[in-house]
């Protein structure tokens, strides 16, 4: 029982962390049809944001004030993807629209140049944050270990998802941006300007990958390939939830996750991965009109 | 189905279809005929289910009940409900969209030869060089559409009206016993229009067309048979001037559309 | 001028061919420095051909598959473990024994008759391909879907392959392997090299015709009827989905083989060929050279790994990374034709620009 429950924990940590990741692609991907292969970079970004706002503490502030650090990381990394974001968004997403493919292979341009970048700045060697004195250890409950870590993560997560749904759905903006990625040429008509919420749509997708980067690494070392990772985890969980809806998103989080932990738990960690891609195919056999449903006149899009 | 006996002058048979998407429904109910080598127009307002019903036909959409049957000419009756699209055009059931599609990279002749029936395996693409007859046929439609001086040309580079009469042509060329047009004149001039009017007179010698139209004079032109549709259902059916004379058609859609 | 426009592309082909064929002459006659310029063209020859094959699916059919990285690995490592197994005479490795194994796995048991592998160097690809294509293609997932889908599945292989590693040597891969001619180091084997190298040539030259010969046909055209208008190709009346599958299947053979060419010229293969990134390269090559042109993937093959092999010492190694994402994102956004397309169209639509030939029969043109 207590194997059963730690399993559990441990496929709703790895399904909240894929959600994190994905929750700003299910922004990029679904809403905009985006394609953001340099997502997993803006991860690392976070990452190393997070990593640089402790080593700037541990420099400035006294040993007590050190593990207050973190919580300066989270909106720092936001920040920092979110004016990267903003950035890209201007002068290269915003050139393709309505060219999915394109807009994947361009910005996996972007990835490689945001990879060599880090390694300029940091070094090929791996980096490491020291997760905060509270987070250490975890609560025992009849002989199941909740570590604090992953914890916190999931509730980070829990406010992140009610975040974007506050956004999305219920601030003005949200309505907007639905609206734009709904009938772009409608909304302009109504006043909306379009390219704005384009550009912070895309943005706030990004900050979302730079939070993301914020929990993974409390999970182990940064170099700059650990965006890459979580992120075809995180891809394959947003085609499997169906495109555009949050919750979408969320069961298709928690379906990936769950089932690598437990696979991974009777079998081995690569063929968990062989597994949760035969789940995606054969859900894939099951429901393709989930995704693709062709509602317009025009047979071609 | 074999059972029942087997109506010799039609061609399509609609048996009670209904489609609903997400609880609204499209269509409910529609059971109608089409007869051998006539043109016959579906028409009604916007949100009539006009289109539907040609999605259903050609197996773009499934129903939600009913059946639809295809009788060709000289062969066992074909259950259409079901099929593959593709099987559905090789079986002779051709369709042409409501927004031109044809195939903007490829030229004129190289859009026929794609349409050309038979050879539609993967060998016989590779291997397979069209016929001198093939050829002749392609270059005689094109002619009746009045395209055979643009056939080197690039189709994207084509006007609307021209992607339009391509369309057909490349249906024609299927030699379909059913050609679907939706919309055909959309977007013509007046004498464009004619035309295409003229050119469905002449095609239905050979095959059955089924046309979805709102330009009255359009229909006033080339029509046998006139289905009315309203809110997913049939109002009335009849030659042209039955329809036009009827008092519940010109209430919902004559005297709306203004045409 | 009217020959050069129309057989350009061969033409230029030719050229490369001819290039390429006076490469050992060169060497015998002293202008190159080593033997390391021609082993580097016939790893460029691999590339060229595997490129051949990701533009007929992405340039020509519109399916961009993330993954091809992972057939150019199984054509390698099934040529590698021939070759490896030469080296042993046909007996257990020294990594198996390590993997705790007694004797030669029935796996590897084929790969000791040569013409067994020559066929399986086609097949596995092809079958592989086959399977994830029907079900993938039969249910018209496509676009994105798609390559989302291929590069998952690129890497659940790559992690396989590493966990297997008493089959397959892990993270190390298959080394210490000579040629299909053995060795070829050092002068006293440059008669061998140059054979394999000749022989690789052929190969592409074979590739590069029967891509020719495909597009140039009917199908050639079905493809790019699928790329522009997929439902309108099923309304014609064809089974879009066994053709595509078709062309996957092809596609992955052909890289395949140009993994098997690969591994003679490299002398080892290991997982990071079957990557995602290795595989993004390989469409980084296309789309510089020019998708859609038979010419163009040949071009961007040759061109993004001479530019990568000058470039990529020393301290030019960083730089060379920030180059290639550049180039890579402003191709994809400003020149969809890539180098190709820069010559046929852009260029000449200059050129009318500055003699002031009138705008509107040059756009005409152009489309």
């Amino acid at each position: 029982m207590a194997q059963f429950v730690n399993t559990l924990f441990n496929g709703l940590s790895l399904s909240s962390i894929i959600l994190l990741t994905s929750l700003g692609l299910a922004i990029t991907f679904g809403l905009m049809r985006v394609i953001n292969m340099a997502h997993g970079e803006f991860v690392m970004i976070g990452a190393y944001t997070t990593y640089v706002v402790q080593e700037i503490f541990k420099s400035v502030f006294p040993e007590s004030m050190r593990d207050i650090y973190y919580f300066a990381a989270i909106p720092a990394a936001f920040a920092v993807t979110f004016l990267l974001g903003s950035l890209l968004e201007r002068f290269v997403i915003q050139r393709l629209y309505g060219r999915e493919i394109d807009s994947l292979l361009a910005t996996w341009g972007i990835s490689l140049i945001l990879q060599q970048a880090a390694r300029s700045i940091f070094g090929t060697q791996g980096v490491n944050v020291t997760a905060p004195s509270f987070l250490n250890g975890g609560a025992t409950v009849g002989g199941c270990t909740f570590s604090y870590n992953r914890l916190f993560i999931i509730f980070m997560v829990a406010l992140c998802l009610l975040l974007v749904w506050f956004i999305m759905y219920k601030s003005n903006f949200g309505k907007q941006m639905r609206a734009v990625m709904q009938n772009r040429t409608m909304a302009q008509c109504m006043g909306i300007n379009s390219r704005r919420v384009d550009n912070i749509t895309f943005a706030i997708g990004s900050g979302l990958a730079g939070i993301a980067g914020c929990s993974v690494a409390l999970l182990g070392s940064i170099d700059s390939t650990v965006g890459q990772s979580y992120i075809v985890n995180s891809f394959m969980a947003v085609v499997l939830g169906g495109v555009g809806k949050l919750s979408g998103t969320v069961i298709g989080s928690a379906i990936i996750g769950s089932a690598s932990i437990f696979t991974e738990n009777y079998t081995s960690s690569t063929i968990a991965k062989a597994i949760v891609l035969l789940i995606v195919i054969v859900f894939l056999q099951k429901r393709p009109q989930g995704l693709f449903v062709i509602k317009s006149r025009n047979l071609d899009e | 189905m074999s059972t029942e006996k087997r109506p010799d002058d039609y061609v399509l048979e609609i048996n009670n279809i209904s489609v609903s998407f997400d609880g609204f429904y499209a269509l409910t109910d529609v059971r109608t005929k089409v007869r051998r080598n006539t043109v016959h127009f579906f028409i009604g307002p916007n949100g009539a289910g006009k289109t539907t019903l040609l999605d259903i036909i050609c197996a773009k959409t499934k129903p939600t009940a009913g059946t639809v049957m295809f009788y060709p000419k000289d062969k066992e009756p074909v259950r259409l409900t079901g099929m593959k699209e593709y099987k559905i055009v090789q079986a002779g059931v051709g369709r042409k969209f409501q927004v031109p599609s044809v195939f903007v990279n490829l030229t004129v002749t190289e859009n026929m030869i794609l349409s050309l029936k038979g050879h539609k395996g993967i060998l016989d693409s590779i291997f397979h060089t069209p016929t001198k007859e093939e050829m002749d046929s392609i270059h005689s439609t094109l002619k009746r559409v009045g395209l055979d001086d643009r056939a080197d040309v690039r189709a994207g580079s084509l006007a609307h009206g021209q992607k339009q009469w391509l369309e057909i042509a490349m249906q024609l060329l299927q030699k379909p016993e059913i050609i679907m047009l939706d919309e055909p004149a959309a977007g013509m001039s007046k004498p464009e229009t004619f035309k295409t009017g003229e050119i469905l007179k002449e095609i239905k010698k050979e095959c059955t067309v089924i046309v979805i139209e709102h330009d009255m004079d359009f229909v006033k032109q080339a029509a046998d048979i006139v289905t009315v549709l309203h809110e997913g259902k049939m109002l009335m059916e009849g030659s042209i001037s039955d329809v036009l004379a009827d008092k519940t058609v010109q209430a919902v859609y004559l005297g709306r559309g203004g045409e | 001028m009217k020959l050069l426009k129309k057989q350009g592309d061969n033409i230029c082909f030719a050229v490369i061919v001819i290039i390429l064929a006076l490469m050992p002459v060169f060497l015998k006659a002293g202008l190159l420095s080593g033997s390391s310029t021609v082993l580097f063209l016939g790893k460029c020859i691999s590339f060229a051909i595997v490129a051949i094959g990701l533009d007929l699916i992405w340039g020509y059919t519109g399916i961009l598959s993330l993954g091809h990285g992972l057939y150019f690995a199984l054509g390698g490592y099934a040529m590698a473990m021939y070759l490896k197994l030469q080296e042993t005479g046909g007996k257990i490795t020294d990594f198996m024994h390590v993997g705790g194994l007694e004797e030669l796995p029935l796996i590897w048991k084929p790969f000791n008759s040569f013409p067994l592998t020559l066929i399986l160097i086609v097949l596995v690809p092809a079958l592989a391909a086959y399977i994830i294509g029907y079900f993938i293609f039969k249910n018209r997932v496509k676009g994105v879907y798609f390559s989302i889908i291929s590069q998952a599945l690129t890497w659940a292989a790559y992690s396989i392959f590493i966990a297997l590693s008493p089959y397959t040597n892990g993270n190390v891969g298959i080394t210490e392997i000579k040629t299909i001619f053995g060795s070829i180091k050092g002068e006293a084997h440059q008669a061998e090299m140059f054979k394999l190298f000749y022989l690789a040539l052929i190969i592409l030259v074979l590739i590069y015709a029967l891509a020719k010969f495909l597009v140039s046909r009917k199908f050639g055209k079905l493809l790019i009827a699928i790329r522009d208008g997929e439902n309108r190709t099923y309304f014609s009346g064809y089974k879009v989905s066994a053709y595509k599958t078709f062309i996957y299947v092809l596609s992955a053979v052909i890289a395949g083989i140009a993994g098997a060419v690969f591994v003679n010229f490299n002398g080892s293969i290991t997982p990071s060929q079957m990557t995602i990134s290795y595989s993004i390269t390989m469409v980084i090559w296309v789309a510089v050279g020019g998708r859609g042109t038979i010419i163009g993937a040949v071009i961007g093959a040759f061109l993004i790994n001479l530019c990568e092999y000058n470039l990529s010492s020393g301290s030019m190694v960083e730089i060379w990374q920030y180059i290639i994402g550049a180039v890579f994102c402003v191709v994809i956004i400003f020149f969809k034709g890539g180098i190709v397309g820069i010559v046929k169209e852009q260029l000449p639509a200059l050129i009318r620009k500055i003699k002031g030939k009138p705008a509107e029969t040059a756009a005409k043109e152009v489309s």
